[in-house]
């Protein structure tokens, strides 16, 4: 009896407070379409039932710009827009504050995914038509989404202040000035100044994190207005408002929530973040090209790094603009470079205007619409890894070629579409199209007329770079008693020069677990307390007196130079009496550091058996106060101290990244089976 | 029939899973965020242990309200005998006078408020709204408090504390000042920011 009053009661409850939720409902339903809006976009808005892998990489875009804004703000908490504070912030967000590296890492990993996503949304946009009549406007907006994500990629990319940041603003800046008559005042203006300053960094910093966002969510939001207007393109490129059923439903349509959302999207958004976050907690910097490594070293506006390549994403338009080297009309190169960079860009906005085939879909167009997109998608891959490189005639001629196909795409669509003989489209959506080994085909030729060309201009250049001969020494986090020496031998031999600015003595001795009285005792030479950055107060004016240089900072200089330079520059030091200093070293010339280690290592000579460029390094027998193999022992522990201070998370951002990882692939396949369950539900 | 039945219970058990591992997702996505609101490295640094010399502090004197102690001023008193014999005189007039609320460390919570009767340890600020009351330490009549015998008084809103620190009643403020925890390294340096329970 008691048992079947309380279920009585409870459901009463409940139903009451339905009741509530329904009338609250209705009350703001009634000043807000909440509801409406819910069922014109989510739950009535009914999407092509045949979409694909493709179609995931919208969805993902909106998924990486939540991430974007998210990391963004929290960045801007920390973050000093300064020239004087910038770069030190960012290694303070990096080092200093609670899991600032992830933050960091998930926003500069997030702006490569970006472009990632987006790239290969276009992609598909382009293969399937998806640009026609009536979708130009959702289109139109897309590629100003692109134009606005551009430009905040490039300010964002100048904001940690970098040697990157500083000379890649300045290249880019100056395009302004080559425009005629009013370029040199229009560059002034850009900057703010005479040179790329903190004037410019802060205006940059204002566009990248207010205003731009802004605009960016507001494109986002039409694009997705207007997509909702006229409905989503499909692979097959049909219209599947034609075939409707009799409740007034495409039939060959699906509600894109929960369908789409819950059953396909949820288990494709969760594997992108499973390679999301294996790059972010396992390679970070991306081999350089999502965080290159010379921005690890603070902006400097005497010193032009070697290289200056832009970031991967804006690789394609930089191997145009250096591929135009003539001058035309009496105007000169750089202005018909700029010219047809941003040409580049334009005359995606008028796409849907040349396409003139009957068709949308890229499989029921003729060979030579495939054929074009093919070696469109060459050209700007072809053009993207030539941008990385460094110029020879052989690449400029490529990309000089390559440019020509790029546009020759776009000038010819109208021609070609109209020329080729196109297939009739089903009247209902298809499934799959090509076999998978039309597709595995496919790639493999993508691949190889991409590599072939670029295999054929290379070489001469890369022989011509300096090949140095670096030895390799491993470094371990894990060998706590190494790092203790290299922090020892540090402090005995480089502190008194360098710096560890960006470094605190508490947070080493705490990784390196030694005591902090130990730390004080033996390590802190001046009246530094615990909790201080490793910073010298006498260091660089005295020594910059001595050595004609300032010595560098070397909270960094591991993640620069990488263990392999540091242990073969440290080991490379020999006597030379041309010298000032009397010795020189071998892989770094007439370097303006003396051998401050010599009384360990003993004196070193240049053996060059009669070949004056030849040089072996010998040890003189009975010299130093370690034997050479002692010796190799500290260089190395010193190596694997300075390498483990560039990044002192490295070692912990791994062990958490394996716990992410499995984490996500539990949710992947409990997402996927959700999906396949509920899915059966539509077909 | 039993098709769907084993179906509603395979669904069940798979949106229940789904839904508690994306919980813990969403809490451990949530956590980092979290977490860099916490004081930095810096910021820590910044707050640790003050170490003072008090080797000069003569009786009657005061030094504050520099040094700072995670950025909060810090009194310190030397009382003589005299100064200390004012403080108990009338414990009516006082509204905490026994030190019940919990604003000092327990070594503190004595008829002195101190670790040891003369040096006295204060946050230099009024707990009612933070300003940093004004010391006058002689035992002399003030415009404020005819009866004046020593103590801070608040500029802000008119608090007035004894020389431990502790409020007079009619005050705004209805708790006594803050002492901090604190420790001696010998005679002359005190450590403000560690108990030596703690160090």
């Amino acid at each position: 009896m008691t048992h079947s009053k309380k279920n009585v009661s409870d459901s009463a409850k409940s139903g009451r407070f339905m009741g509530a939720m329904t009338g609250f409902v209705e009350w703001t339903d009634a000043r807000l379409p909440i509801v409406r809006t819910w069922k014109t976009h989510m739950s009535e808005y009914y999407a092509p039932k045949n979409f694909n892998f493709w179609y995931y990489f919208g969805v993902l875009s909106l998924v990486v710009l939540v991430i974007q804004l998210v990391t963004g703000v929290w960045l801007t908490m920390n973050y000093t827009p300064s020239a004087e504070a910038a770069f030190a912030s960012v290694e303070y967000i990096m080092r200093d504050v609670e899991w600032g590296w992830l933050l960091r890492y998930l926003h500069s990993t997030g702006a490569s995914a970006f472009f990632v996503v987006v790239y290969v949304h276009m992609f598909r946009g382009l293969m399937y038509g998806s640009y026609q009549k009536p979708r130009e406007l959702i289109w139109v907006f897309g590629m100003a989404i692109y134009l606005v994500l551009m430009m905040e990629g490039f300010m964002g990319y100048v904001l940690p202040w970098g040697q990157l940041s500083y000379w890649g603003a300045n290249v880019i800046v100056s395009l302004a000035g080559a425009i005629p008559v009013i370029g040199d005042d229009l560059l002034v203006w850009v900057r703010g100044d005479y040179l790329i300053s903190g004037a410019t960094l802060n205006r940059f910093f204002a566009l990248h994190v207010v205003a731009l966002p802004i605009v960016l969510i507001a494109l986002v939001v039409l694009h997705l207005l207007a997509l909702h207007e006229v409905g989503s393109n499909n692979p097959d490129g049909i219209d599947i408002k034609k075939n409707k059923g009799p409740d007034g439903i495409p039939l060959d349509a699906v509600p894109f929530h929960p369908y789409y959302t819950l059953y396909h999207d949820l288990s494709g958004v969760v594997l992108f973040l499973f390679v999301f976050c294996a790059i972010v907690f396992f390679a970070p910097e991306m081999g350089g090209y999502f965080l290159e490594l010379s921005n690890f070293q603070e902006a400097n506006s005497l010193k032009t790094p070697e290289h200056v390549p832009p970031v991967w994403y804006f690789t394609p338009f930089y191997s145009m603009l250096r591929a135009v080297t003539y001058p035309l009309f009496g105007i000169d190169a750089k202005f018909w470079g700029m010219l047809v960079m941003f040409g580049a860009i334009a005359i995606l906005f008028v796409l849907p205007w040349l396409d003139k085939s009957p068709v949308r879909s890229m499989r029921y167009k003729g060979a030579y619409s495939r054929v074009a997109l093919l070696l469109f998608v060459v050209s700007f891959l072809v053009l993207g890894v030539l941008g990385t490189q460094s110029v020879s005639p052989g690449k400029t001629l490529l990309a000089q070629l390559m440019t020509v196909v790029y546009f020759a795409f776009f000038l010819a669509m109208p021609w070609y579409t109209r020329k080729e003989k196109t297939a009739q489209p089903p009247e209902r959506v298809t499934g799959r199209f090509i076999t998978i080994p039309q597709l595995l085909g496919s790639i493999l030729l993508l691949i190889l007329l991409v590599v072939l060309p670029l295999m054929l201009v290379s070489g001469s250049a890369e022989a011509a770079e300096a090949n140095l001969d670096l030895e390799h020494v491993d470094t371990d986090f894990d060998d706590k008693g190494s790092l203790q020496r290299g922090f020892k031998t540090y402090m005995n031999y480089c502190s008194s020069c360098h710096e560890l600015g960006y470094a605190r003595y508490a947070r080493t001795a705490e990784d390196l677990e030694i005591p902090e009285e130990v730390v004080v005792e033996n390590l802190i030479f001046d009246d530094s307390l615990i909790g201080d950055l490793i910073v010298n107060a006498m260091a660089n004016e005295d020594s910059e007196g001595w050595f004609g240089a300032a010595p560098p900072d070397l909270t960094l200089v591991g993640r620069v130079r990488k263990p392999d330079w540091l242990y073969s520059y440290l080991k490379g030091f020999y006597a030379d009496d041309t010298k000032n200093l009397g010795t020189n070293n071998k892989i770094f010339a007439n370097v303006a550091m003396p051998n401050v280690l010599h009384e360990l290592q003993g004196d070193v000579i240049c053996e060059s058996h009669g070949d004056p460029d030849y040089c072996e390094l010998q040890h003189v027998e009975g010299t130093g106060e370690q034997t050479p193999a002692e010796f190799d022992a500290t260089i190395a522990d010193l190596v694997n101290f300075l390498y483990y201070v560039g990044e002192p998370i490295r070692s912990r951002r791994q062990e958490i990244g394996i716990w992410v990882l499995v984490f996500l692939g539990i949710l992947y396949v409990l997402t996927t089976l959700v999906g396949r369950e509920f899915s059966k539900d539509y077909h | 029939m039993t098709d769907v039945s084993k179906n509603a219970g395979r669904r069940r058990f798979l949106v229940g899973s789904t839904s508690v591992v994306g919980a813990v997702g969403v809490a451990g996505a949530a956590a980092p965020f979290v977490g860099s609101w916490n004081p930095s490295a810096k910021a820590r640094a910044a707050g640790a242990p003050v170490r003072i010399d008090i080797s000069r502090l003569q009786d009657g004197e005061m030094l504050g309200p520099i040094p700072a102690w995670r950025g909060r001023p810090i009194f310190v008193i030397k009382r003589s005998a005299e100064l200390l014999s004012a403080l108990n005189e009338d414990p009516d007039r006082l509204t905490d006078p026994d030190s019940q609320e919990l604003e000092q460390p327990g070594y503190a919570q004595n008829e002195y408020r101190s670790r040891t009767p003369d040096v006295m340890v204060l946050v230099g600020l009024c707990p009612h709204l933070f300003c940093s009351p004004t010391p006058h330490i002689e035992l002399k009549p003030e415009p404020f408090d005819s009866e004046w015998r020593g103590g801070f008084f608040c500029p802000c809103h008119g608090s007035r504390f004894d020389l431990a620190g502790r409020v007079y009643s009619g005050s705004p403020s209805s708790r006594n000042m803050e002492v901090p925890p604190y420790s001696f390294e010998g005679d002359n340096v005190l450590v403000v920011g560690i108990d030596e329970e703690n160090a």
